[in-house]
């Protein structure tokens, strides 16, 4: 019996939802360790940039809580918007190396730091007996291990999908210890700057965005890339091989490594044409460190993947095969080899359906601010009640849904940040004013319906 | 150990609906895809209800009346909003032969359109699972349980626990039944899914009874095996239909 199209329907969003919920989830259940351990302390106000303008404390007036939080999303939102002009005329002046190790020093610093607080309140939550030397061995060994992961082209896609998603999480969790109107406020005025910045003309997002398609270049940013990864591909029937393929391919030898990847990479272009569009960019890049190490595989890359640029994808796949071919008979792996032809045969097949498919022919790129900022909803909402935390999940969750929709319409790039945040906003305040009474005064009845 | 069993609360209310979900609808992403429209649909339903109710609340916990007619209002809303989902349903099945066509794979199957009704139920389920029951019980994961009068014999978690099982059984297989009630034209299945539901949702007032739960939830839970029997029974009449209609084909 033939695969029915329920199989081949929603992969990609799928694809970023499930990183956005571990996201979620992950942040969900730190705020509700980590708070109800602290609770009794005083809480230490932390001033960050979020905060510059007001501190606020309880038994300040509603009104006062409101302007103070108000003037914190400015002051918030200008120093984002001065930030990424500061971004967009250092990749225009092409400070591209500059940038990258900064975003590396970051992913450093907040890996670290901020990550090596919240592992220590968890150690000291759970009181697990840890000594300082093994803590600080392994909160070293797994920063360097992110950092190399950010930028590097070694690292298996699984390894920087998890460093972002732990970025996401760490980041997410310390702006839940931002009190609770400024929270709100700057949630609101982050979703308009985001629709600000990526739609209006002359916004930054939107700038740097373009100048880097009109490079043929990675954005020099933290962005997570739904690009599937080997085992991904497990539920489209070839998976056996192909999985056997990935998991050979990733355990390879550091000098073999930039060979297989490139292998890796090409069954990938030929497995998902529908990344074409953004992948040959990637890969474009990797390409140029290793013309070096490479020349002959190098040179032959460069021609098949300027010729795939355009339309002619089948063409592409002919080239890219032969390229293929030739890297694997350096391997001598005949499996690889055996998994190009299989693919492209039944390639050949898939191609128009998955061009007409909801998202067209670009891979989904979330940015790392959408998922620190669903998740600080989310865990805002966790500090109410676990009722808020469901509603504004799925709430969220088909925001992103209407945007990747969108995206399939427009075909551009769009802000990933209003939609979600108005809906969880919307959710989080009718559940709490409007369902919990209600649900709680039937449930406490035992009476369900 | 309270977490124990506050774990264990979410699995007696949730396992069923969790390992259905790995074992058929994790596999294919649509699936996914609608399971959460349709717990979103249910929040979405529920939010409307507690706004409208919300003004004659808290209702008095001594008279039952009140809540007889909170119960059938609200299944008569959801109801309602069935066959809303089985318009949208249907549109979304002409889009999706539509594009079946387009990248010559065989249209939906039979089984295909069930696992999609499943999905649906499963959604309406596990959304009245999460917001009765699994939003209830974060005191259960701390170092105390909860009694109320009306049921001194069991914890409340337990309790509401198995109500939502029940409720999650009802509701994921019901789905199936109206869906097909409805494809088929049958009226008997149009009518079994309202009914159930609403003999369900009143059986439920049983509890306000001291002691009540103890009829109660028994009562529940035939509710909950009636809906189970009956959807396999339609299944396998309509598989086999197919199957020996498939074979006059070939």
């Amino acid at each position: 019996m033939e695969s029915s199209i329920l199989e081949s329907i929603g992969t990609e969003m799928i694809g970023v939802m499930s990183p956005v919920s571990i996201c979620m989830l992950l942040v969900v259940l730190l705020v509700y360790t980590l708070s109800s351990s602290s609770s009794s302390s005083s809480e230490a106000a932390i001033r960050t940039a979020a905060n510059l303008v007001y501190q606020e404390t309880s038994t300040d007036s509603p009104t006062e809580k409101l302007e103070g939080a108000l003037l914190n999303a400015l002051v918030f939102v200008i120093f984002i918007t001065l930030i990424t002009f500061l971004l967009v005329v250092l990749y225009y002046y092409n400070f591209t190396n500059f940038l990258k190790n900064y975003m590396r020093f970051s992913t450093f610093f907040v890996l670290g730091t901020m990550g090596g607080s919240i592992f220590l309140s968890v150690i000291q939550h759970f009181s697990i007996p840890v000594d300082s030397i093994t803590c600080f061995l392994l909160l070293f060994n797994f920063t360097v291990v992110g950092v190399l992961s950010v930028f590097s082209e070694g690292m298996p896609i699984v390894l920087r999908q998890g460093y972002m998603v732990c970025l996401g999480v760490i980041v997410a969790t310390w702006f839940t210890k931002l009190p609770e109107w400024t929270t709100w406020v700057l949630l609101v005025a982050l979703a308009i700057y985001d629709l600000v910045a990526v739609l209006a003309p002359g916004g930054p997002l939107k700038l740097l965005v373009e100048l880097a398609s009109s490079r043929d270049e990675e954005l020099p940013a933290l962005v997570y890339e739904a690009r599937p990864t080997v085992s991904q591909n497990e539920r489209s029937g070839r998976s056996g091989l192909m999985l056997l393929v990935g998991g050979v391919s990733d355990t390879r030898s550091v000098e073999l490594q930039a060979l297989s990847r490139g292998s890796a990479d090409g069954s990938e272009n030929h497995r998902n044409l529908e990344y074409t569009a953004v992948h040959v960019e990637n890969v474009e890049h990797e390409r140029d460190s290793e013309v070096e190490r490479l020349p002959l595989v190098g040179h032959l890359f460069r021609e098949g993947f300027l010729s795939s640029d355009g339309s002619s994808s089948e063409y592409s796949t002919v080239v890219d095969n032969r390229e293929n071919e030739i890297v694997v008979e350096e391997e001598t792996s005949p499996l690889v080899d055996m998994m190009e032809l299989g693919d492209e045969r039944e390639q050949g097949g898939r191609r128009d359906g998955r061009e007409n498919d909801i998202i067209v022919d670009k891979g989904i790129k979330l940015g790392l601010g959408d998922f620190v900022f669903y998740s600080v909803l989310v865990g805002r909402a966790a500090m109410y009640d676990l009722m808020t935390v469901y509603a504004c999940y799925l709430a969220i969750i088909s925001g992103l849904g209407c945007t990747l929709i969108l995206l399939a319409v427009c075909g551009r790039a769009l802000p990933a940040l209003p939609i979600s945040i108005t809906l969880g906003i919307l959710f989080y305040f009718l559940t709490r004013l409007l369902m919990e009474p209600f649900v709680v005064g039937t449930a406490t009845n035992l009476l369900m319906f | 150990m309270t977490v124990a069993a506050g774990i264990g609360y979410t699995l007696l209310a949730l396992g069923p609906s969790l390992s259905l979900f790995i074992s058929v609808i994790a596999k294919k992403p649509f699936l996914i895809l609608t399971v959460l429209a349709s717990t979103l649909l249910w929040l979405i339903s529920l939010i409307v209800l507690s706004g409208v109710w919300r003004a004659f609340l808290p209702l008095k916990s001594t008279t039952w009346w009140p809540y007889a007619i909170l119960i059938i209002t609200s299944v008569g809303f959801q109801e309602g909003l069935r066959v809303l989902l089985w318009r949208a349903y249907k549109r979304l099945e002409d889009i999706l032969d539509a594009f079946a066509d387009r990248v010559s794979k065989p249209r939906l199957f039979l089984t295909d359109q069930m696992q999609i009704a499943l999905a649906g139920g499963l959604g309406h389920g596990v959304a009245h699972a999460v917001f009765f029951c699994l939003s209830l019980l974060t005191p259960a994961f701390g170092p105390a349980t909860f009694f109320i009068d009306r049921c001194a014999q069991i914890p409340f978690f337990l309790v509401s626990a198995q109500i939502a099982l029940a409720f999650v059984t009802i509701h994921t297989f019901s789905m199936v039944i109206a869906f097909n009630g409805y494809a088929q034209g049958n009226k008997v299945d149009q009518y079994f899914v309202p009914a159930i539901h609403l003999v369900a949702g009143m059986v439920t007032l049983v509890n306000f009874a001291s002691g009540g739960c103890v009829i109660g939830i028994p009562i529940l839970y035939l509710m909950a095996v009636l809906t189970l029997i009956h959807c396999g029974k339609m299944v396998f009449r309509r598989l086999t239909e197919n199957r020996s209609r498939q074979g006059n084909f070939q």
